[in-house]
């Protein structure tokens, strides 16, 4: 995996050019909002042991409550995600493009259903090569963060966005098998790489 | 999404009581122990939890054997005085726990219902762990001692060959087969020796599925083995000449197979209300009685990820020569060896939103329970329906068997967050256990295990 790099010379755009609420506004609901969920991923991001003791207690140490007083929008998904660094590059998803702004959505699961709580997260991705092999470490880096942040009623839909993969289908199909994402939270190997991803995030 | 209106449901689920104390963590399966009251409840933490479906409290931990999350659990048939557990873990291993039952005190609490430990039944092995560990299951849980739990559950023997994940095991209806099945896409099948010191043989390693192997499932008579993958199909196996084989590959789901359950061998569906008392008489009995049916034996149904949940009918070998003369049919186009035809019978009325992660198949009523990501409980019921056409169909098909009477599924009840706003990953119908039974009515309950730890259990009001 770390032997010869894909992609030695990808699009990095200005960081100060991406969209974010990360950084002090001067308007806005952010402030309070961002305390509470980034003060409890924090713990878990930095001690990478934490990820295969209980990849749910961060989601699930956020109260419902809490949360459902302050909405959760697409510019909070993408600051939770943009942050994930590269495995190839010391870069951040957001500065490669391989996530982006308009590419999520949060919709509700169930439409019909009034009054339900679950809503679905879907965060297309944007490999920097149509033939990444990495494409799988990368949703899965997203999708884990997003499930250790974000109250248990949400559910993370990763995708690679359509036409910018060769093998697309077959990384999609990995990515929404909530079995083998859950193996996977358990293999050090792989979580050992993904906590380097995540070791960006704020 | 069927547009269904609830008014015309004709069953209703009631909430009786969840299992306490809960596990905190993600729980997987919950399994039905085949003749005692109680259940076993696989989890990430690594556990497996039993539980009483008489009082639904927490009984015992059964804990250490496994490294990783434990993601199934299956309890072995047919077996006197003792309980054998098997568990399947994502530390690519299986396990096998064995306790003693009750001598006695475990009649008192079943009601007298069913098979049921026999007072004083001898074992010829292991006589000092029998010894050590003779105490009632049912009476310890009044008694509140609930500190030697451990030791309780023996932890028998290792079986390791897999080399990833395993996601399912199944016992053979004998009890004498062991099927596992993985993420590395084989299907191991053990037979246990049975001989004092836990040895468990291979008989068969099976690798056509292209993809990991999600759920075995036995046939609930013969020794013929259903599986479900990743690779979107459902396949059937048999032994033929010593030699395991795939004799079936079932295509027709777009998407991830999670979960497959067999019809009970005695099903008969419910007659529509629309019929008659005298239509029903007969329909009953042709459905008992015809051939077609009876040739083809107990039906499969499989759920998955495209969210639809199909039914699986095998097509009688007879049909295509065989026990029926001058049927015409050039000897070519019969089926060779074991190989058998299935065919996709039915769609049930598509409700969920999201992945449909289990499926069961009630023995008692014939009801289908599905549960899966929406978290939603949807329950199925099988109508046989006058068919307008029978004339007609009876002349083409003169030279076959007699079909069986036509059939429709309907929905029997939906229940939208019945674990809240988690994903339901299993569910099972149960014998009722506790105190506010009917005795008189061969009451069942279904079993739900979600992804917040919790399990819950549920009357069907018919």
């Amino acid at each position: 995996m770390e032997s010869a790099m894909q992609n030695s010379n990808p699009t990095i755009l200005n960081i100060a050019d991406l969209p974010t609420r990360l950084y002090p506004e001067p308007s806005g609901k952010s402030g309070t909002r961002r305390v509470g969920i980034f003060a409890s991923t924090d713990s878990s991001v930095a001690d990478p042991s934490n990820f295969a003791v209980s990849p749910y207690a961060s989601a699930e140490s956020d109260d419902d409550v809490n949360l459902m007083e302050e909405p959760i929008d697409e510019q909070e998904i993408y600051d939770l995600v943009s942050t994930i660094s590269d495995p190839e590059h010391p870069i951040s998803l957001g500065a490669l493009a391989v996530v982006s702004l308009p590419d999520i959505e949060i919709t509700p699961t169930l439409p019909e259903v009034p009054g339900s709580l679950v809503r679905t997260v879907t965060v297309l991705i944007t490999p920097t090569i149509t033939h990444c092999s990495l494409a799988t470490v990368i949703g899965l880096g997203v999708r884990v963060r997003l499930e250790q942040s974000l109250p248990p009623r949400f559910r993370v839909d990763v995708r690679i966005k359509e036409g910018t993969h060769s093998t697309a289908e077959e990384v999609n199909k990995q990515l929404a098998d909530k079995e083998r994402v859950a193996a996977a939270l358990e293999n050090g190997t792989l979580m050992g790489v993904i906590a380097k991803m995540l070791e960006t995030c704020q | 999404m069927a547009t269904v209106n609830p008014a015309t449901y004709s069953c209703a689920l009631h909430p009786l009581s969840d299992l306490t104390p809960p596990s905190l963590e993600r729980t997987w399966l919950t399994a039905p122990h085949p003749h005692l009251p109680i259940v076993a409840t696989c989890g990430s933490d690594k556990t497996v939890r039993v539980y009483s479906l008489t009082n639904f409290r927490l009984l015992s931990t059964i804990s250490g054997g496994h490294k990783r999350s434990v993601r199934t659990a299956a309890w072995k048939p047919h077996i006197q005085g003792e309980s054998v557990l098997a568990t399947g873990s994502f530390d690519a291993t299986a396990g096998i726990w064995r306790r003693w039952d009750s001598y006695g005190h475990a009649d008192d609490e079943q009601g007298g219902c069913g098979p049921r430990t026999r007072p004083g039944l001898e074992h010829d092995h292991d006589p000092d762990a029998k010894e050590n560990n003779r105490t009632d299951i049912l009476r310890r849980e009044d008694s509140g001692a609930e500190d030697e739990d451990n030791e309780e559950w023996r932890f028998a023997v290792l079986l390791d060959g897999h080399d990833s994940e395993v996601k399912s095991v199944s016992w053979s209806p004998s009890g004498m087969l062991l099927a596992t099945c993985s993420r590395d896409k084989s299907i191991w099948i053990w037979e246990d020796l049975d001989d004092g010191d836990n040895n468990f043989e291979t008989v068969a390693v099976m690798q056509e599925h292209e993809g990991d192997v999600k759920c075995v499932a036995w046939h609930p008579v013969e020794e013929c083995l259903a599986s479900a993958s990743y690779d979107d199909t459902i396949r059937i196996w048999r032994e033929d000449l010593d030699d395991w084989g795939q004799v079936a590959c079932l295509r027709g789901h777009s998407g991830t197979v999670w979960f497959v359950d067999w019809e009970g061998v005695q099903n008969v569906p419910v007659c529509s209300p629309e019929l008659t008392g005298q239509d029903n008489e007969t329909l009953l009995s042709q459905w008992r009685e015809t051939g077609q049916r009876a040739l083809s034996g107990p039906r499969l149904v499989s759920c998955s990820d495209d969210r639809t949940i199909r039914v699986w009918r095998r097509q009688p070998k007879e049909q295509s020569g065989g026990g029926y003369e001058n049927t015409g049919v050039p000897s070519i186009l019969r089926p060779t060896g074991t190989d058998e035809t299935w065919e996709e019978e039915a769609i049930l009325p598509t409700i969920h939103d999201l992945a449909v992660y289990a499926v069961a198949w009630s023995k008692r009523t014939g009801l289908v329970a599905s549960v899966g990501a929406d978290g939603r409980v949807v329950l199925y019921e099988e109508r046989i329906v006058a068919d307008l056409k029978s004339d007609s169909s009876q002349e083409v098909m003169e030279t076959d068997l007699p079909l069986p009477p036509r059939t429709e599924w309907v929905i029997a009840t939906v229940l939208t967050g019945a674990h809240g706003i988690y994903e339901i990953n299993h569910a099972a119908w149960a014998k009722r256990a506790d105190r506010d039974r009917d005795e008189s009515k061969d009451e069942e309950v279904l079993v739900t295990t979600a992804d917040d730890g919790s399990v819950k259990v549920w009357t069907v009001e018919r």
